[in-house]
């Protein structure tokens, strides 16, 4: 990694991880994962079976690391659960969308937005103006929100009626209502159409100029070499090397992990 | 035995069984929670709500208590002894909750249908507890003499037989009236189907019991018991309200109170939260929601809401034992909330109203004595076969998913979203 220029400074560091492994069974999917990422978006690519949804998953709480520990804005939040690390600002998309598919496109992005008044069982019953306030609110960031992913004509049909790039769109639009300072998109475009595709992307740029930070999980190199500013690869459970796309692109190693051994 | 009186007791029986549907409903229908234990929560409640209930002296009973909550405040006259009743309900829900805690932290977090069969298996280690353990609640033998609130008061007369007559008949026919009117107003919304479903339906039920008597020999006399269904020539002197009335109204409204209470529950940024977790934990997990604790307070409310049932249940049966308490009881629930409608509480009452009729409504059959046996099998058929075409042709059941929404007042930030 000595190479990489890019490595944020520690000031700027926003997440870091250090040496997490983990295991299943006989199989290392994970083995000492170093990384330090840094404000922008950062691409994380590797081959099928490298272990990015695994560092994913490890990552947001869904696994515990049985080895390293991963450090989020300062703070550790190594094997804390779910709920927990997004609280902490960090929210995660699914790599198969997982709309909530006989609640409405609107329930959905509502459900997002934290500490609503009526989420409360005691909210919820007592119905004071603070649950009104809180609830007129989420509503009007919700349909801000649908606006900005073009979701806005399809706020009362159920989630499981849209097309699978919608719900690409809509599972985005949910994760950023968490207010999260960092966003983790497990391949976000997969599947989705390349008018859509732009759109997506478009709409990623805008958000990161306005503060987040993004990791990106993708298997389109043209995409990654785009637009990402920074490019981690992924390795049988390692991190092989990192930098700017371009010195990605001429690495002879990640050129050998896509296509196998390369004859000289 | 009047018609009138038979309704009464079904109708008495479906408001208790709703109410405890409507507790599985918010476990199972509304969070996704398959409960099997339910009628544990059922028991709880019965049982803790009797023996708080039960004078300290009973005879025949050698188990815990009674503490006798009515007694205490029975100085402040009758109200003040419904008061000790309904602090008893409160106690009965509140331990059913309890329960129901001590069973959710270890089964909660394992997956549908490994809980489903762990609160089976709970379930009935809970009631074989209680049967053999005769030091508890009394064992086999099961606890009589249950305090029925305001037994003393029964039967009301509000003076001669004509006024009686007068009064609770005009009571009767208003909500014959008011049934009728939400009947018209309900066959207006509904669809084709729905439109000969209830033709059918009312039409059959209006036979059975407006003119069946008439023909069968009852004469104008059963017809008009049938019709002033609220009021009992017999009770008392000079007839008036007895007290199956009042527990059909009690239990009526306690069904209400549990309705609304769940709705406003539901109806909420709160509701909302479970109804995610019921699609996809992981989801709300995800976005920061702790998902453990909502159905922790789920399958405790749930609870609660078996437990106030389990409470009408020893009123109106007047004894319990733990015998009545088989898992069947939680798999009719489920039958009834999967009949009317999983996640509709609407759908429970008319789920719930149905699998009774059937299973009880039929005994009026008129069949040899010899072939009785057969006919119990064949109601449990009927109703077998009425699930599994609901469930091939109408899964999301008879009323299907209900409708959700959130009352947010208008004047607020001028105007609502609309959404």
């Amino acid at each position: 990694m000595s190479e990489d220029s890019l490595v944020p400074s520690p000031e700027e560091t926003i997440l870091e991880v250090d040496g997490v492994e983990k295991h299943f069974g006989g199989i290392t999917a994970l083995d000492g994962v170093n990384l330090s990422v840094g404000p922008g978006i950062t691409g994380l690519i590797g081959p099928n079976g490298a272990g990015k949804t695994t560092f994913f998953n490890c990552l947001t709480g869904f696994y515990t690391p049985e080895v390293g520990s991963i450090r989020f804005e300062g703070t550790d939040i190594t094997g804390a659960r779910p709920p927990a690390v997004a609280q902490q600002g960090m929210v995660r998309t699914f790599q198969i969308p997982r709309e909530l598919s006989e609640m409405t496109v609107l329930e959905n992005l509502l459900l997002a937005p934290p500490d609503q008044t009526g989420e409360r069982l005691s909210g919820a019953w007592v119905r004071g103006d603070q649950f009104v306030e809180d609830e007129l609110d989420v509503r009007e960031r919700a349909l801000e929100m649908a606006d900005f992913f073009e979701l806005d004509h399809l706020l009362d049909e159920p989630a499981g009626n849209l097309s699978g790039g919608q719900r690409k769109l809509l599972e985005l639009a949910r994760a950023l209502l968490t207010d999260p300072e960092m966003v983790l998109l497990d391949e976000p475009l997969a599947g989705v159409n390349p008018t859509l595709e732009e759109k997506i992307l478009e709409r990623i740029h805008e958000l990161e100029e306005q503060g987040y930070t993004f990791l990106f999980v993708e298997h389109d190199i043209d995409v990654i070499m785009e637009h990402c500013e920074r490019v981690v690869v992924l390795h049988r459970g390692e991190v092989l090397t990192s930098g700017t796309p371009e010195e990605v692109q001429s690495d002879e190693r990640v050129i050998e992990a896509y296509l196998g051994e390369v004859d000289v | 035995m009047a018609v009138a009186d038979f309704l009464i007791t079904l109708v008495t029986f479906i408001a208790i069984y709703s109410l405890f549907g409507i507790g599985l409903n918010l476990k199972f229908g509304f969070t996704g929670l398959i409960d099997f234990g339910h009628v544990a929560y059922f028991m709880v409640g019965a049982y803790v709500t009797v023996v708080l209930t039960l004078p300290a002296d009973a005879p025949t009973y050698g188990g815990i208590g009674g503490f006798d909550l009515p007694g205490l405040f029975a100085a402040l006259g009758p109200l003040g002894s419904l008061f000790g009743w309904v602090l008893g309900v409160l106690g009965g829900m509140i331990a059913a909750a309890l329960v129901s805690l001590a069973v959710g932290v270890p089964t909660l977090r394992l997956r549908e249908d490994y809980l489903a069969i762990t609160a089976l298996g709970i379930a009935t280690i809970l009631n074989t507890v209680v049967k053999d353990e005769d030091w508890l609640f009394n064992g086999p033998y099961g606890i009589s003499g249950v305090h029925k609130p305001l037994v003393d008061v029964f039967p009301i007369s509000l003076g001669s037989f004509t006024v009686n007559m007068a009064v609770f008949g005009l009571l009767s026919v208003a909500i014959f009236g008011y049934v009728a009117y939400w009947l018209v107003n309900r066959f207006r919304d509904a669809g084709r189907t729905g439109r000969i479903l209830m033709v059918a339906s009312v039409g059959l039920v209006s036979v059975w019991y407006f003119v069946m008597p008439v023909v069968d020999g009852g004469g104008t006399v059963e017809l008009t018991k049938n019709v002033l269904w609220l009021f009992d020539p017999t009770a008392g002197p000079n007839g008036g309200l007895d007290y199956d009335r009042f527990v059909l109204l009690l239990s009526l409204g306690f069904l209400a109170g549990g309705y609304h209470w769940v709705e406003r529950t539901i109806n909420s940024p709160y509701g909302r939260v479970l109804r995610a977790i019921r699609e996809d934990e992981d989801v709300p997990q995800a976005l920061g929601k702790e998902t453990f604790q909502y159905k922790m307070q789920a399958l405790m409310f749930g609870s609660a809401l078996a437990g106030a049932a389990g409470a009408l249940w020893a009123v109106n049966i007047g004894f319990v034992s733990p015998d009545q308490f088989a898992s069947t009881i939680t798999f009719f629930a489920f039958t009834a909330v999967i009949i009317g409608g999983t996640a509709n509480n609407k759908g429970v009452i008319l789920g719930t109203a149905v699998f009774w009729a059937i299973r009880n409504g039929t005994r009026f059959i008129d069949v040899p004595s010899q072939y009785s046996i057969q006919l119990a099998a064949a109601r449990l058929i009927l109703i077998g076969v009425i699930l599994m075409v609901i469930l091939y042709y109408r899964p999301e059941g008879l009323l299907g998913e209900q409708d959700y929404d959130i009352d947010l007042p208008t004047s607020l930030r001028g105007g609502s979203d609309d959404v």
